[in-house]
């Protein structure tokens, strides 16, 4: 289990002090998938990679299984937005390179990963290099690598953020089947209710400046989740319920910074 | 897509070859106009190229000046290559540092070699020093800036992976440098052959500078142009030894050096 307790986090700015996150409060139980919800700019990204050990709060601890994070562990892997694969590397050797970090030496690592790239996929494209491979195809690279670490939990900023809306719903197909098979616990970031209410068990809407939990909706669909789940009534209604939180704080936020 | 890049090839090496004629057909005009005895026609250095490159005492000082380059440039590149990561990665490194890079890139060497030559005395070991602070503060430039382009971005993924800064500097912080430390080896290739040649010519007794320097004196000007254009040959071949280098360093720029628009590219 993930306690999220109490988390603050505020950003020193040239316009003075920044509250990214405030009083932020929840639990995430084993092998759900949990997503985030929220407009840009209300924390999100910086929630997860507080669960991440990448920064540290300004209040608050982050327990997983009861433990306080205080940095990266091997209990956890992450999938970026923009991919982050390194350009001078092969597919086979980015996917592999979680484990390498971890201090597997290159060879063992590219063949653990191996099954992993199967896994999404991408088996043929191994020995190519990710400025070869389409938008989709580079982030499934990023989910092997995640994958081959073999984490307890995925942390998701996102990942499908910067795919065209065609791959967007393939990814997202192939996600929630590969999360039939093997269950982990996944917090998965994103900023599109219809990705939200397909993929995931529970939903948590967030506030935005600063950063609040301001709903939890629980999300009924039936496992294994099939494409046609999307014209389902309860589908509809789930996402309109979504959007309606969402609204009001789009046309606040709009207000307090007009762009 | 063969035939395209045929053509990029072709007039990539055609227009050079082109370029040198014109400058050579120039260069024989003026020289048979007899405007200056500094100016003796293309056909006459020629002539004393094949002379002179075959002459003992050339080879001797061509030696003499490579043997030099190859003692101290190898050395200084590591060294340089490593106070530049340092420099680029760590604040304090840079904060301590940065003065003196800043200054002895902004003076003119040439002015230093004198101190040298009270250093060193007047042979090979101030040729050496020469060649030294000619290349070691245009290295440690060029591997700091390389190392400020890695991507923050793949360092906090590295991060998240929980990986070593050692592995991190290893995996991400020097391939990422590569491109601009690979260039700053290259510029300091050219800048070891400029530093020999000055360092010679200031103490005037060894090397290819030392020749260049008795030549000028005694007005034998076909002969001082035939061992300038070997200089100027040797320039061009360790440059190019270098590119090649660098293509084989790093192979996932060789589509992207190959693909770059050019104008053959254009038209297709």
């Amino acid at each position: 289990m993930i306690e999220i307790k109490g988390i603050s986090r505020t950003f020193q700015t040239r316009e003075g002090e920044f509250e990214a996150l405030d009083d932020v409060s929840f639990e995430v139980r084993d092998n759900e998938f949990f997503s985030i919800l929220g407009p840009s700019g209300c924390g999100k990204t910086t929630l997860l990679k507080i669960v991440a050990g990448l920064v540290k709060p300004s209040a608050g601890s982050v327990l997983v299984d009861g433990h306080e994070v205080a940095g990266p562990g091997e209990d956890r892997a992450m999938v970026f937005q923009h991919f982050v694969l390194l350009p001078w590397a092969d597919v086979l050797t980015n996917a592999g390179f979680g484990l390498e970090m971890r201090g597997v030496p290159r060879r063992e690592s590219r063949e653990s990963a191996r099954p992993y790239l199967d896994q999404v996929g991408l088996t043929r494209f191994a020995s190519h290099y990710p400025h070869e491979l389409s938008g989709g195809m580079q982030q499934r690279v990023g989910l092997a690598r995640a994958l081959a670490v073999n984490p307890d939990i995925l942390l998701m900023d996102e990942p499908f953020g910067a795919l065209d809306a065609q791959t967007r719903q393939l990814m997202q197909e192939d996600l929630t089947t590969l999360w039939d098979k093997e269950k982990k616990t996944v917090i998965f970031v994103t900023h599109s209710m219809d990705e939200a209410a397909y993929l995931s068990d529970r939903v948590l809407v967030m506030d935005t400046h600063p950063g609040r939990v301001k709903e939890m909706i629980d999300i009924p669909l039936e496992r294994p989740r099939k494409p046609s789940v999307r014209q389902s009534p309860v589908f509809t209604d789930l996402t309109t319920r979504m959007w309606h939180l969402l609204r009001g704080m789009v046309g606040e936020s709009d207000e307090v910074a007009p762009e | 897509m063969t035939r395209m890049r045929l053509r990029a090839s072709l007039s990539s090496s055609v227009l050079p070859i082109a370029g040198l004629a014109v400058g050579f057909v120039v260069w024989e005009v003026i020289g048979r106009l007899g405007l200056s005895p500094a100016f003796p026609p293309l056909t006459d250095v020629l002539t004393a190229c094949a002379e002179v490159w075959t002459s003992e005492r050339f080879l001797t000082n061509l030696k003499d000046s490579l043997i030099s380059v190859a003692i101290a440039l190898p050395p200084t590149m590591i060294l340089g290559i490593l106070v530049g990561l340092l420099v680029g990665r760590y604040r304090i490194a840079e904060w301590a540092l940065d003065v003196y890079i800043n200054t002895f890139l902004s003076i003119p060497l040439v002015a230093l070699i004198p101190v040298l030559v009270l250093i060193f005395g007047l042979g090979r070991g101030s040729v050496l020093a020469t060649i030294a602070i000619y290349t070691f503060f245009v290295l440690v430039v060029n591997t700091s800036f390389g190392v400020k382009t890695a991507d923050a971005s793949l360092i906090e993924m590295a991060r998240s992976f929980m990986g070593s800064e050692r592995r991190i500097v290893r995996r991400i912080v020097l391939p990422a440098a590569m491109p601009l430390t690979l260039a700053g080896v290259r510029i300091a290739t050219g800048r070891a052959i400029k530093g020999v040649i000055i360092a010679e010519q200031v103490i005037g007794l060894i090397g290819l500078g030392g020749m260049i320097q008795r030549l000028g004196g005694a007005f034998r000007v076909e002969e001082l142009y035939a061992t300038i254009l070997a200089i100027g040959f040797l320039g061009l071949v360790s440059m190019e030894l270098v590119r090649w280098g660098e293509r084989l360093a790093m192979p996932w720029m060789r589509g992207r050096l190959d693909s770059e628009p050019s104008p053959a590219a254009n038209t297709a």
